[in-house]
C-alpha cells in the first residue's frame, strides 16, 4: 500500500462532541483507507496518546478539537509542546468545532487563557493565528460531512476557498437560514407564537439566528434529516465567533422588531419591509398547515 | 509494585495507579486530569441557557443532560407551586429520543472498545470494518433521534412545558422504517435471531442459538475469564424515572425506594496526583449504577441467570449493557408507536420563567446510570448548578479500606490488562466525570 497522509486527532479542552458527530459520517471506511491515523481519541489508530505526547512522530494533517489551552497537560505533555510539534510538521491544520475556531462554549472555562488556536472570538490569536495552513470548520459540534468535505478536498489535492474566519466558503457561505421550512413565515413576517408548532419563523421571538449565521445546516441536512429551525428549535448561531451567547431562546428586539437584523441589511431597510410585510393579513399563513393530525 | 497507566478511549482519559502483589492487582487509584468547570459556566445565565450549555458537557450522552437540564428547571417550578403540564406525546417522544441515545452508546462501546479491546487480549485481529459496524448502527440510531430532536449531538429541542418539534405522520413512518433497518442490523450482525426471541430469553441455555458477533463476544469473554473476575459490591441503584427503569436500590436482594436527598459527594482519594473527579455515595454507601443496576432492579430474566451462575462479574456487566442495548430496541419500537399526534408537543408554563425563584432538581438514566442536575434559580437565573454524573458512582476512588466500586471489582485481577478490562466494563465517560 503507497504511503497515506499520516493525520493526527488531538485534543484541547473537550466534550468529544465533534468526534462523536463524526462517527455519523458515512463514508468512514473511505476516511481510514485514505489516511493514517496516527492517534484519534476512538477510531482505530497507530498510536496510543502517550506515545503521540512524547512528540516523536510527524503528521500532514493535524486535527484540533476542543479549545485550546497551552497550559493543559496530556498524557503528561503540555499542549503548547504538543501544538508547537505537530503544528509545525503539518501542512493543513483543521480546526474541528467552534472551541477549536474561536474559543466556544470552553473558553468559558477559563477566558484569560483559553482561546480557539487560531481565534480568540473574532480576533487572530493563538498558536496559528494568521496561519495560512489552517482551517476553520466551526459549529457545536461539526456536521461530519464538512469535515469530510475538507479531507476529501485534501486528498485530491483540490483548493479550498476559505473566508476571513478561514471557513470553507462552500460550506460556510451559506447562512442557516438558506433552506429552512419556515422560510415563508419570514418573509411575510408571521411569527410563531410559541414552540411545538411546524408553523411560525422563529426570528422574532424565540431567538433564532439563522438570517445572520453561516452555516449549511438547511442545506446539508443534520444526520440526513433534520435541522433545528425544522423541528421547531431556534438556531443559536453556534458556528460563529461569539457562540454562546446568552438568552438563546429570546429575540432582543426593540420596538418589537428584532434588534440584530439579517446579515447586510440596513436597518431602515429592514425596518421597511418588515413594515410593509405586516400590513398584509394572510389567512393562509396564519392557519395551521394540516388542520388535525389525528 | 507500583504501575501507572493511561487509560484512553474512555471519552477523554483516566491515570490509573496499580498496585500489584503477588501477581495480583492489591489496589488502583484513579485520577481524572482535566476539567472544565460546567457548573461555573452555567452560574449566573438565564435558566433557558441551561438547556443549550449542559448538553455540552457530553459529546456522547448530551441528549440525558438536556433530558436531566429540563426536568430540573421543570421540577423548580412544581417547587413553585405552578407545575407545568406535559402531554403524553411530548413524554413519549423525550423518553424515545433518550432512549435512542442509550442505544447508540451501547453498540459504539461494544465495536469500538469491548471487541478490540478482547481481540487484543486474546492475540486475534479485528478489521477496522467490523469495528466500523458500531458507528453505522450508531449513526442509524442518531438518525431516528434527530428527526425528532433534529440533531445529534448537542440538540436543544426538549423546554420546559414539552417539546419543540411537531411530528407529522410522515416523520413517524421514516423513524419507523429506520428502526426497522436497525433493529435488522442488531439482528443479522449481533445476534442472528430475532430481536423478539432475543428479548424473551429466560434461560442461559438458549444463548446457544445466538451466533454473530455477540456469540464471538460471550465466547470472547469466557476465553479471557472475565466471568471469573471484576466483581464489585452487588449494590444497585437506579434513581431516573423512565418506563425501561424504576427509581430504585438493590442491596441484598431486597429492593428498596431511593430519595435524592440521601446523595452526597466526598472527595476522592488521591494520592500525589490531582484529580477533578468527586465520590458519588448513596447513604453514604458506593453503588454500582448503570445497564446491570438497571436490569437487575428490573429483574430483566436473561441477567438474573447470569447474574446467578456469574455475579456481578466483568462478564455479566458487558453482558448486561449489550442486552439493554436489544431492550431498549424493543422500547423504541413501542415508544415510536404511542406518539399522539393530536396531542400539543408543548404547553406553554403559566409561569414566567424570569420570575421563577427556587430549587429544583432532574434525574435521568443515562447511558452510564443515573444522573443527576440540580439548580437554584433566582428570578429566572441560575444562582447554583450542580452535576452528578454516572461515572461518579461507579468511578468512585476510595481508599483502600473502602474502595469504590470499579477499584473493587479491579482488586484481585491477575494482570492489569484484566483490570483495564474491568474498568472499561463500567463503560467510564471522563468528560461526565469531571464535567
Amino acid at each position: 500500500m503507497k504511503s497515506r497522509p499520516k493525520l493526527l486527532w488531538l485534543q484541547g479542552v473537550t466534550c468529544n462532541g465533534n468526534t462523536h458527530s463524526f462517527l455519523n459520517y458515512p463514508h468512514l471506511s473511505y476516511i481510514l483507507e485514505t489516511f493514517e491515523f496516527l492517534y484519534h481519541p476512538i477510531l482505530p489508530a497507530t498510536y496510543t496518546l502517550e506515545k503521540i505526547a512524547s512528540c516523536t512522530q510527524s503528521c500532514d494533517i493535524l486535527i484540533f478539537e476542543g479549545a485550546y489551552d497551552p497550559r493543559m497537560m496530556r498524557a503528561g505533555s503540555r499542549m503548547e509542546t504538543l501544538v508547537q510539534h505537530y503544528g509545525s510538521t503539518a501542512n493543513t491544520i483543521i480546526a474541528v468545532g467552534s472551541c477549536a475556531s474561536f474559543g466556544g462554549m470552553f473558553k468559558q472555562s477559563d477566558p484569560e487563557y483559553i482561546t480557539g488556536v487560531g481565534f480568540d472570538r473574532e480576533i487572530a490569536k493563538g498558536p496559528f493565528a494568521k496561519s495560512n495552513k489552517l482551517i476553520n470548520l466551526s459549529g457545536c459540534p461539526i456536521h461530519p460531512e464538512w469535515l469530510g468535505y475538507t479531507l476529501r478536498m485534501i486528498a485530491d489535492n483540490k483548493v479550498i476557498l476559505i473566508d476571513e474566519m478561514h471557513r470553507p466558503k462552500e460550506l460556510y457561505a451559506y447562512l442557516a437560514h438558506h433552506g429552512c421550512t419556515r422560510n415563508e413565515y419570514f418573509e411575510w413576517k408571521v411569527d410563531a407564537e410559541h414552540f411545538g408548532t411546524k408553523e411560525g419563523c422563529l426570528f422574532y421571538k424565540q431567538g433564532c439566528r439563522g438570517p445572520m449565521t453561516h452555516a449549511s445546516c438547511n442545506k446539508i441536512l443534520w444526520n440526513d434529516v433534520s435541522s433545528k429551525t425544522r423541528i421547531g428549535s431556534p438556531c443559536f448561531g453556534c458556528t460563529e465567533p461569539d457562540f454562546p451567547r446568552t438568552n438563546m431562546f429570546e429575540t432582543k428586539t426593540n420596538m418589537s422588531i428584532p434588534q440584530d437584523v439579517p446579515l447586510g441589511i440596513s436597518k431602515r431597510s429592514y425596518l421597511t419591509l418588515t413594515g410593509i410585510a405586516k400590513s398584509f393579513r394572510i389567512p393562509r399563513l396564519e392557519k395551521r398547515l394540516i388542520d388535525d393530525n389525528t | 509494585m507500583t504501575i501507572r497507566k493511561w487509560i484512553e478511549q474512555i471519552e477523554g482519559e483516566a491515570s490509573v495507579q496499580f498496585e500489584f502483589e503477588k501477581n495480583h492487582v492489591s489496589f488502583a487509584t484513579i485520577a481524572f486530569p482535566h476539567t472544565r468547570g460546567m457548573e461555573a459556566i452555567l452560574q449566573s445565565k438565564p435558566a433557558m441557557d441551561a438547556l443549550v450549555i449542559t448538553p455540552r458537557v457530553c459529546g456522547i450522552c448530551g441528549h440525558s443532560h438536556l433530558f436531566s437540564a429540563v426536568r430540573a428547571i421543570e421540577s423548580v417550578y412544581a417547587n413553585c407551586g405552578a407545575p407545568v403540564e406535559i402531554s403524553q406525546k411530548a413524554e413519549s417522544i423525550r423518553e424515545l429520543t433518550l432512549t435512542l441515545e442509550l442505544i447508540q452508546n451501547h453498540l459504539k462501546w461494544l465495536y469500538l472498545v469491548i471487541y478490540p479491546e478482547l481481540s487484543h487480549m486474546l492475540q486475534e485481529k479485528i478489521a477496522d470494518s467490523c469495528r466500523l459496524k458500531g458507528a453505522y448502527a450508531a449513526s442509524l440510531a442518531t438518525k431516528i433521534l434527530a428527526i425528532f430532536a433534529g440533531q445529534w449531538p448537542h440538540s436543544s429541542y426538549m423546554i420546559p412545558g414539552g417539546v419543540t418539534c411537531d411530528p407529522t405522520h410522515v416523520d413517524i413512518i421514516r423513524a419507523e422504517g429506520l428502526l426497522d433497518e436497525l433493529i435488522r442490523w442488531f439482528e443479522k450482525e449481533l445476534i442472528g435471531i430475532t430481536l423478539d426471541e432475543y428479548v424473551c430469553y429466560s434461560s442461559k441455555k438458549t444463548f446457544l442459538t445466538v451466533t454473530g458477533d455477540m456469540k464471538k463476544i460471550e465466547n470472547m469473554l469466557k476465553r479471557t475469564k472475565m466471568h471469573e473476575q471484576g466483581f464489585s459490591y452487588d449494590r444497585y441503584l437506579a434513581m431516573g424515572e423512565h418506563e425501561f427503569s424504576k427509581p430504585s436500590k438493590l442491596v441484598n436482594r431486597r429492593m428498596a425506594k431511593v430519595h435524592s436527598k440521601f446523595v452526597t459527594l466526598e472527595e476522592a482519594y488521591s494520592i500525589d496526583e490531582k484529580t477533578y473527579a468527586k465520590n458519588a455515595l448513596y447513604h453514604d454507601d458506593y453503588f454500582e449504577t448503570g445497564p446491570l443496576a438497571r436490569t437487575m432492579i428490573e429483574g430483566v430474566p436473561f441477567i438474573k441467570q447470569m447474574y446467578k451462575n456469574y455475579r456481578d462479574s466483568t462478564y455479566t456487566r458487558v453482558m448486561a449493557r449489550s442486552y439493554e442495548a436489544a431492550l431498549l430496541l424493543e422500547h423504541s419500537k413501542k415508544l415510536l408507536q404511542s406518539i399522539k399526534l393530536n396531542e400539543p408537543s408543548y404547553i406553554q408554563p403559566l409561569k414566567k420563567i424570569a420570575t421563577l425563584s427556587g430549587e429544583g432538581i432532574g434525574i435521568v438514566e443515562a447511558p452510564r446510570g443515573s444522573l443527576i442536575h440540580s439548580v437554584i434559580l433566582k428570578n429566572g437565573i441560575i444562582d447554583q448548578y450542580k452535576l452528578i454524573t454516572p461515572t461518579q458512582w461507579n468511578l468512585s476512588c476510595g481508599s483502600p479500606e473502602i474502595p469504590g466500586p470499579a477499584q473493587k471489582a479491579m482488586i484481585g485481577s491477575d494482570s492489569i490488562e484484566t483490570a483495564t478490562f474491568t474498568f472499561r466494563s463500567f463503560d467510564v465517560c471522563s468528560v461526565c466525570t469531571t464535567h
